[in-house]
């Protein structure tokens, strides 16, 4: 027994996340398609199906990376303050605050510039990201407060908000059944692009770019990765690990409550619990699956938008639409396992004597 | 003679308490071990569905229990696999059989949502009409008993027995727990399926007798419950039954509030629990300073270094 | 002579090039109390993993009651009676005293708990309930638990590694007195490893001594030997190869003035520090760890910023200011603690290597990636450091290289004033050499050094007057001509003819 020592690799392949990502996606694909298999479906048609549903043409193209728009936003917020090595589980309540705080200021004010209007409209939506981790954040740096559950726990109480909002004071009347705040006005809907993709899409990819820009570019990216491998480092170093960690965490939340904003001016055009489906939640699978890197969330989250769309898609086909979450979580299950091999080494024991 | 309201909001009460309690009960025992299981929302979902079809197909309920709360066991060694083995990250593996969960039940569930089923978990003792608290005692089925003697169970082993405060001293103290010999990584799996085996009894009981059908996300966000229920309790099984029943009864107070003559919102009632579990998170941290009951070395990887 | 209980001989160690242990002979009397003795870095600590199966060695045979052990592990160690109490604690601080002796695997009073309990904690006079938590304990009866600890897994051969570094002379007295007793009545065979002679020559009956991974001395009879003896074998013979000492002193560069400083468990760790070092000038700061250094340059460099006293760089106050005000007038700090203070875990070398002066790479909130970079090269090329790749985490250089890389980022500017604590600790031979070529570089280059070394052999070489920490306090201060190793030992130990 115990002949094999289990130790850290020192050098890991710098390729090792995508090779990792790669692996866990075709893993996925072998689980989905045994799904399908014993659906009596025919996992490659279904999976064209699926492409060609999500990617095929450019209205169908551009409904995915619509739904991509949430999933990098909230994700490069989590990477962002995954820097200082803390975690934001509260992606999803912070994007309906950044819906929330939009139709605050929507309702209590009128601007007639629709382009300023719009800038300030989404400028609300990511201080209400900003404001959703503000407790967390502080407790956390103040007291030491797990973020983990704090931010976990801010989902439930932001989401119960707005229901609250929604069957109460913004209700709207002309909505019968379905409790939903009132349309905005159509002068402060995003416009479209092309086929239907939203202008949304070109701030993400501006935010991406920022993300990237602060993580990898910037003196406070620096700072914070420092502050984030060793807090005794930072004071040593005269950063203030405290104050970085706070204004991740405020930066963080803000993009997510951002894409709270982008949603609903471009999808629901509402508040309501369509605002996000889970989108906070697979944002960490994103995040997490790419090693934390802007880049690659911009990526992965366009192919999971895909994903999801070509998921609901299906479902007029008699599979379920719940294949789509399901390859996204074994991907990143697949990719946790593979990174452990990447990160670590078995070894014989050396016999001497 | 006692008020029928009250009656009803009583064994409301129970109920809602019973099924948020096992599940917390269970994940108490994963972090005692220190081992963070954010699944718990996916295996009692897990549960729900397998109890609840197993149930459909064979009629017998003790087949359904058996069935749910393997099914939940087997797939919290998931997290057991590449969390204690891999060494992974805990919050996101965690997060993950949540989402896998979620969408697997539904998966599975597609073909039997909304059937009904012949059989539900019974009373165990059969009362027509309740009318006092005995009676609702009483009135409760199987599981409720189950979980009652799961917590005096759970509260035995973990202070009593050796096993029971091993598992505590890995939890409490990886580095300490290895150099006294103790086995951590074969511990933590079993206190991991422990925890689902757990989450997935509550399923079986929010499938054969909560609200006896299968519908999609029925689990509604009580894993989460559950998980905030553990902190509220710090860590202590008593203590979280305590807040279970307070936590069961803000669940059965929101829809009747408004009889009660309230103006209170049902939904602002609903986020209470979420609510006074920060404050309690926060002021634990801050007033025992930093010691909120929370395993030590919860969420590390133990990896021993050899050279 | 009787059949040693535990015999190891011929025993080696390599890490990389440095030989932790060189050809080790040792042996161990039942019932006996021994002390092993030698300075940080003489390799008792490898020894003694070696003993409890944690190192393999690559040579040499171990034998336990007179049986060959063909290959030792933790486990096995363990089984054969071999118990360590280490330096930190393996204590569960949540749990009970009870829980913490009990749950161990190999615990052997299960049954008659309260009676062993209550024998042992008369032995150690340990006046608690054993329902206490341990973390209700103080740091003495800590101690004591954990030694306990070895005495109910069923430990032959206990090895207590500095086991009064933490404590209070009455409860180091009291300490003695329990081993005694164990070493009598419960016929245990004790190890104590220490680097501090007073202790040694009062606990022990016979004394082993090593140095640079040799043991220089077997089975001294402690009644026999005298302190000089032992600190010549400990410390060696002073090598009078030394650096040129007729550097030319300047102006004065750093005052401290009557620094007192109390901590978070309102313990006086410094008390009324006064010294001041010219340009040019190598201030060695002796005395075993823990006796107020790392208080000491952390007040200095800015980090411990409430305190009584003063601080002056080049005449400027900067008590009550931090980190960036020493920066400005250009200090540089080589902590103690090389990986987690002067460099960030899980960090790469690139960013480690851009800690000091990384606001000089910057433009704006802009952080120029090619300036780190070249700043980064002129380090490797300029102190020949050895980085395969910098964009990896910094774990992955040697030690060397990372202390090398700390020193060259904190010395290229060509700092005013320096502090080094132990800059030396734990490397091997050749970069010993070249990190002290650094230090005596910048002192030709005008820096005022302020050296913390346990080293006496470095700050023998490299120092221009030497001052004695002992308890917070500067128990002697002397000039290097007038210095003489053995009464610089003394102090040390707390001895001050």
């Amino acid at each position: 027994m115990n002949n094999y020592i289990l130790s850290k690799k020192l050098f890991r392949n710098e390729l090792s996340t995508f090779y990792s990502f790669l692996i866990g996606f075709i893993v996925a694909l072998f689980v989905g398609s045994l799904i399908l298999l014993i659906q009596d479906k025919n996992p490659i048609d279904v999976f064209s199906l699926m492409l060609k549903l999500s990617v095929g043409s450019i209205n169908s193209l551009s409904n995915s990376l619509n739904k991509a728009i949430p999933l990098i936003l909230a994700g490069l917020g989590i990477s962002i303050i995954n820097s200082v090595r803390l975690w934001n589980i509260g992606a999803e309540g912070q994007i309906f605050m950044g819906a929330l705080a939009l139709n605050f200021f929507y309702i209590n004010s009128s601007i007639q510039n629709s382009t300023l209007y719009i800038f300030l409209l989404l400028t609300a939506s990511f201080i209400g990201g900003s404001i959703c981790i503000l407790i967390p954040a502080l407790t956390k740096v103040l007291f030491g407060v797990n973020e983990i559950i704090t931010t976990l726990l801010t989902n439930y109480i932001v989401f119960g908000l707005t229901i609250y909002l929604i069957n109460g004071v913004w209700k709207d009347p002309a909505s019968l059944n379905f409790p939903a705040a009132a349309y905005v006005n159509e002068s402060v809907y995003l416009p479209i692009i092309v086929g239907k993709l939203s202008s949304g899409f070109l701030i993400c990819i501006i935010f991406t770019l920022l993300a990237f820009y602060i993580k990898d570019k910037s003196v406070f990216g620096y700072e914070m990765r420092i502050a984030g491998g060793s807090e005794l480092t930072a004071i040593y170093a005269g950063i203030s690990a405290k104050q970085k960690a706070f204004l991740a965490m405020l930066i963080g939340g803000g993009f997510a409550g951002l894409a709270g904003g982008i949603e609903l001016l471009s999808q629901t055009h509402r508040v309501s619990t369509g605002i996000s489906q889970g989108f906070g939640y697979t944002a960490i699978i994103v995040a997490a699956i790419t090693g934390m890197r802007p880049l690659g969330i911009f990526l992965v989250g366009c192919l999971f938008g895909a994903l999801t769309i070509g998921g609901s898609v299906i479902q007029t086909i008699g599979v379920s639409s719940y294949i789509a979450e399901i390859i996204q979580a074994t991907t990143l299950f697949g990719a946790l396992v593979a990174q452990f091999f990447f990160s670590y080494e078995i070894k014989k024991k050396v016999e001497n004597g | 003679m006692v008020d029928i309201q009250f009656i009803g909001l009583l064994n409301a009460t129970l109920q809602a308490a019973t099924l948020l309690f096992i599940a917390a009960l269970g994940e108490l025992i994963t972090e005692k071990s220190g081992i963070l299981n954010l699944g718990v929302e996916g295996m009692i979902s897990i549960g729900a569905v397998s109890g609840f079809i197993a149930a459909i197909n064979t009629g017998s309920l003790f087949f359904a229990i058996i069935i749910g709360v393997l099914s939940a066991s087997v797939f919290a060694s998931i997290h057991a696999f590449v969390t204690v083995v891999l060494k992974q990250d805990q919050t996101v593996s965690g997060l993950i059989l949540t989402i896998l969960g979620l969408s697997l039940s539904s998966l599975i569930g597609k073909k039997h949502v909304g059937k009904k089923l012949d059989v539900k978990l019974e009373s165990v003792v059969n009362i027509a009409e309740p009318d006092s608290i005995l009676d609702i005692f009483l009135s409760q089925n199987i599981i409720f008993y189950l979980g009652i003697l799961l917590m005096v169970a759970t509260a035995y082993v973990l202070k009593r027995t050796m096993f029971g405060r091993r598992l505590e001293a890995i939890g409490e103290d990886l580095k300490s727990s290895d150099s006294m010999g103790l086995k951590i990584a074969k511990t933590q799996f079993i206190a991991t399926c422990v925890g689902g085996a757990f989450a997935g009894l509550s399923g079986v009981y929010l499938t054969l007798s909560y609200v006896p059908y299968w519908t999609d996300g029925m689990t509604a966000g009580r894993g989460w419950i559950a998980l905030a229920l553990v902190i509220f309790g710090g860590w202590k099984p008593y203590r979280t039954a305590f807040g279970a029943l307070l936590f069961g009864f803000l669940e059965a107070l929101g829809p009747r509030l408004q009889t009660y003559g309230f103006e209170m919102s049902p939904y602002i009632v609903k986020i209470t629990p979420y609510i006074i579990t920060i404050l309690v998170l926060i002021l634990l941290t801050i007033f025992k300073n930093g010691d909120t009951g929370a395993p030590r070395n919860i969420g590390i990887p133990f990896f021993r270094e050899n050279r | 002579m009787t059949v040693p209980i535990l015999e190891v001989k011929g025993i080696s160690k390599t890490f990389g090039k440095v030989k932790a242990l060189d050809s080790v002979d040792f042996y161990l009397q039942k019932g006996v109390v021994h002390g092993l003795l030698g300075e940080n870095g003489a390799g008792k600590s490898s020894l003694m993993n070696v003993l409890s199966g944690i190192y393999i060695p690559e040579q040499g045979t171990i034998k336990i009651q007179n049986k060959k052990i063909e290959r030792l592990n933790p486990e096995l160690a363990s089984s054969l009676g071999i118990g360590m109490v280490h330096q930190e604690f393996r204590l569960i601080e949540n749990f009970t005293i009870k829980d913490n002796l009990t749950l161990s695997k190999a615990n052997i009073f299960l049954e008659n708990f309260k009676e062993a309990y209550l024998k042992y904690s008369e032995i150690f006079s340990l006046n608690s309930s054993y329902n206490t938590l341990v973390k209700d304990l103080s740091v003495g009866e800590k101690q004591k638990v954990e030694i306990m600890k070895l005495i109910f897994k069923n430990s032959a051969i206990m090895l207590l590694d500095e086991p009064t570094a933490v404590l209070t002379p009455q409860e180091t007295s009291q300490l003695k007195i329990s081993l005694e007793t164990l070493s009598k009545e419960d016929e245990k065979t004790i190890v104590l490893i220490t680097h501090k002679l007073k202790e040694i020559k009062d606990f022990t009956e016979t004394i082993f001594v090593m140095k640079n991974g040799k043991m220089v001395a077997e089975n001294l009879q402690t009644d026999k030997v005298s302190d000089k003896h032992l600190i010549e074998l400990m410390m060696g013979e002073i090598k009078t190869m030394s650096f040129k000492k007729d550097n030319l002193k300047g102006e004065t560069k750093l005052e401290v003035q009557n620094i007192s400083l109390i901590n978070n468990d309102e313990v006086n760790v410094l008390k009324d520090i006064s010294f001041n070092i010219k340009s040019g000038e190598i201030l060695g700061v002796a005395g075993v760890s823990g006796n107020g250094q790392v208080e000491l340059s952390n007040v200095i460099c800015g980090i411990q910023q409430e305190f009584n006293g003063k601080v002056l760089i080049n005449s400027n106050d900067v008590s009550g200011k931090g980190v960036k005000s020493r920066k400005k007038l250009n200090l540089s700090y080589i902590p103690e603690n090389r990986l987690g203070v002067g460099l960030a875990p899980g960090v790469s070398v690139l960013d480690n290597s851009a800690i000091r002066e990384y606001f000089k790479a910057s433009y704006g909130p802009h952080l120029s990636k090619g300036k780190m970079l070249n700043y980064l090269n002129d380090l490797i090329k300029q102190f020949s450091i050895k980085a395969p790749d910098v964009k990896a985490e910094i774990s992955t250089l040697s030690g060397g290289n990372m202390q090398k890389l700390l020193m060259g980022r904190e010395l290229i500017s060509n700092p005013e004033v320096i502090v080094a604590a132990q800059p030396t600790r734990g490397l091997d031979v050749s970069a010993v050499e070249s990190i002290h070529k650094l230090i005596i570089n910048q002192r030709d280059e005008g820096s005022a050094v302020l050296l913390i070394s346990e080293d006496l052999d470095e700050l023998f070489k490299l120092s221009d007057r030497i001052i004695v920490l002992y308890e917070g306090r500067i128990i002697k201060e002397v000039d290097i001509e007038s210095a003489n190793i053995e009464s610089l030992g003394l102090a040390m130990a707390g001895i001050n003819e």
